[in-house]
């Protein structure tokens, strides 16, 4: 193989800038496709990260279901009722019977590593002349932590305040700061859909990155919220904490079957933002895929136009001995070569790239709150892009280095090469 | 006289046109066997099929009284290797490589070493009155240096026989003598050749004179 290596190397470096174009090629490509990945992954595992861990792996709700229509249905069937007007929904009927006990029997299984109650509905938090209609969260502080990790999301860490004074609560950062307060020991009021008002100490302030969460918010202790919502000893959502968070799916559809309520997976429950990344996932490696292509079509173009070039060469090296297989990895060598140079050389961009982005700061207000590029730094997609890049130029190599190896010398020498 | 080379009724035809038409020849060692022939007469297919590189459409080869294997490309590969020199009008060497690596590359396909590859090289060259010039490129060579080159890189692996197809057809009266008398000398040497030619006074310098017409042979001199 020593010839074949000797003449392949020897051919390549007497071309040496359409090598280096190609090789430039192949290296965009693979930065691109670690760069890209690791900006795309790094935004999504960071959202999904947060929003999963702060919400819940699973939530069970009783679904809101209208008395009168329910009954209707049962009675005539799914197909005869179109419409049921006239019928009022009440508050109680989302409300989780026996949560305590659910609590209890989940809180031992081997899947699950905690479950909390949670009591929500909506109100209006006024400070001075402001005012936001926020989404109240009751909370049981003790079991809260074990289910989920808002506890992280405290600027203050005091979470177990709310334990402490039951007149208190925790506003989402933008809330706060819509609403113009600006620090803890600040008296809100806080209206009730019962009309109801209450003055309430801020405790914490909530901040999770999440723009959604944080600018609608807020928290207050289980019972605290319970009195203000008129409803003793009730709560309207369990929320679990997993071992596996990918095992959700399953879970929510045993404990669904198990309780007789609707249990929601994270998955379930970001389903469109799933749907979004995923159609996000396949546009960049669609675009990178392209990029891929162009400079394995570079890789293409200048081997065939070498191998056409080359017949006269070709030729007289299959005179002097050298067998089809030989001419085609003298061509093949080329390709796998430019393509590891490239590949290597796009590595190292790429973490070069990367070192440059992630030392970039500026404000990202949107989806997510942050300063500057999350990236997901993984070797994995160093190792795709190598590999991918390895792949795609050996193939581009392979056609023309076939076409060598099939030449006639015979033809060429006839034709005065 | 052992027969290097024997071909027994050998029939060419290229798409309908019938271009040999059942030629049986042989090449002993230490002949210098030339063919001539006007232009169309078959004498480049005959040397084609005669070193292996063309496959006739009937009739049977012989290389060293082995019946040749047409299928077997392998071996086809193997013996053109070791066994035959080519020399061309054109001296076909490849451009990227120096004189000497020009040399190189029959050697280090039967696995010889880089090292000593480079020195048999330097040696032959240095045979053929090419001393100095190893390291040059062939675009930094005359016509008739090119074609030294070239004899140097057909004599790389010592072989049973040199076939040359019109080797002095681009050259000019002095590198054509030049050429003619590195022919006789290695002839001289033993080594057998097959010189295809339309040059009819080098063709009376050679031992046996093969002359063609239209795909057969009219006459041995």
């Amino acid at each position: 193989m020593n010839h074949v290596v000797f003449i392949s190397f020897k051919l390549l470096s007497e071309r040496k800038r359409q090598a280096i174009v190609s090789v430039l090629g192949v290296a965009i490509g693979v930065t691109a496709f670690i760069v890209m990945s690791s900006v795309m992954m790094g935004f999504q595992t960071y959202f999904i990260e947060q929003a999963v861990d702060i919400n819940a792996h699973i939530t069970l709700k009783n679904e809101e279901q209208d008395e009168a229509d329910r009954i209707l249905r049962v009675a005539y069937g799914d197909g005869v009722i179109s419409e049921v007007l006239g019928s009022k929904p009440k508050e109680t009927k989302d409300k989780i019977v026996d949560y305590k006990f659910i609590i209890s029997k989940y809180m031992k299984s081997e899947d699950v590593k905690g479950v909390a109650p949670h009591l929500t509905g909506q109100a209006i938090v006024r400070y001075g002349i402001k005012e936001k209609s926020v989404n109240i969260i009751g909370i049981d502080p003790q079991l809260e932590v074990k289910a989920s990790i808002i506890d992280r999301f405290m600027e203050f860490k005091r979470l177990n305040q709310l334990n402490v004074d039951r007149n208190s609560i925790i506003l989402g950062s933008l809330v706060a700061r819509d609403l113009g307060v600006r620090e803890t020991g600040k008296k809100v009021t806080l209206v009730a859909p019962n009309g109801s008002v209450h003055v309430l100490k801020v405790v914490d302030f909530f901040n999770s990155g999440i723009t959604s969460l944080d600018q609608t918010r807020a928290y207050l202790h289980l019972r605290t919220l319970q009195t203000i919502l008129d409803r003793p000893n009730q709560v309207n959502e369990l929320v679990f904490k997993i071992k596996n968070v990918d095992d959700a799916e399953r879970l929510s559809r045993v404990i669904s079957r198990e309780t007789g309520y609707y249990a929601e997976s994270w998955q379930k429950a970001y389903s469109n933002f799933l749907k979004i990344f995923r159609m996000q996932n396949w546009i960049t490696y669609m675009i990178v895929f392209a990029i891929l292509v162009v400079s394995a079509f570079g890789i293409f173009n200048i081997m065939m136009m070498t191998v056409l070039e080359k017949k006269r060469d070709i030729a007289i090296l299959k005179a002097i001995g050298f067998e089809d297989r030989e001419i085609t990895w003298i061509f093949v060598f080329q390709g796998v070569f430019i393509g590891f140079v490239g590949a290597t050389l796009g590595c190292l961009f790429g973490y070069l790239l990367q070192e440059w982005l992630s030392s970039i700061r500026f404000e990202v207000v949107g989806l997510i709150r942050a300063r500057g590029f999350i990236l997901d730094r993984s070797p994995v997609y160093f190792a795709y892009g190598f590999v991918f890049a390895m792949f795609f130029s050996t193939l581009a190599s392979f056609y023309p280095s076939f076409k060598a190896s099939k030449l006639f010398p015979v033809d060429i020498f006839r034709s005065g090469g | 006289m052992k027969k290097v080379l024997e071909v027994i009724n050998i029939k060419k035809v290229i798409r309908d046109n019938e271009i040999l038409k059942g030629i049986s020849l042989s090449v002993e060692e230490g002949d210098f066997v030339s063919i001539i022939g006007v232009s169309g007469s078959g004498k480049s297919t005959l040397m084609y099929i005669m070193g292996l590189l063309d496959e006739p459409t009937e009739g049977e080869v012989f290389f060293e009284g082995v019946r040749v294997d047409f299928k077997n490309h392998r071996l086809l590969s193997e013996i053109r290797n070791r066994k035959i020199g080519f020399v061309f009008q054109f001296h076909y060497l490849i451009p990227e490589l120096s004189a000497a690596e020009n040399v190189m590359v029959p050697m280090l396909k039967t696995q010889k070493s880089r090292k000593d590859a480079l020195k048999r090289a330097f040696s032959l060259l240095a045979e053929l009155g090419l001393r100095g010039k190893e390291n040059r490129k062939p675009y930094e060579l005359s016509g008739g240096e090119q074609q030294r080159v070239a004899i140097a890189r057909a004599l790389a692996n010592d072989p049973h026989i040199i076939m040359a197809d019109e080797p002095t057809g681009n050259l000019d009266s002095k590198n054509t003598e030049i050429v003619m008398d590195i022919f006789l000398a290695l002839n001289r040497m033993g080594r057998a050749i097959l010189m295809v030619t339309h040059e009819i006074e080098l063709a009376r310098r050679t031992k046996k004179m093969v002359e063609m017409r239209d795909g057969v042979v009219v006459g041995i001199r």
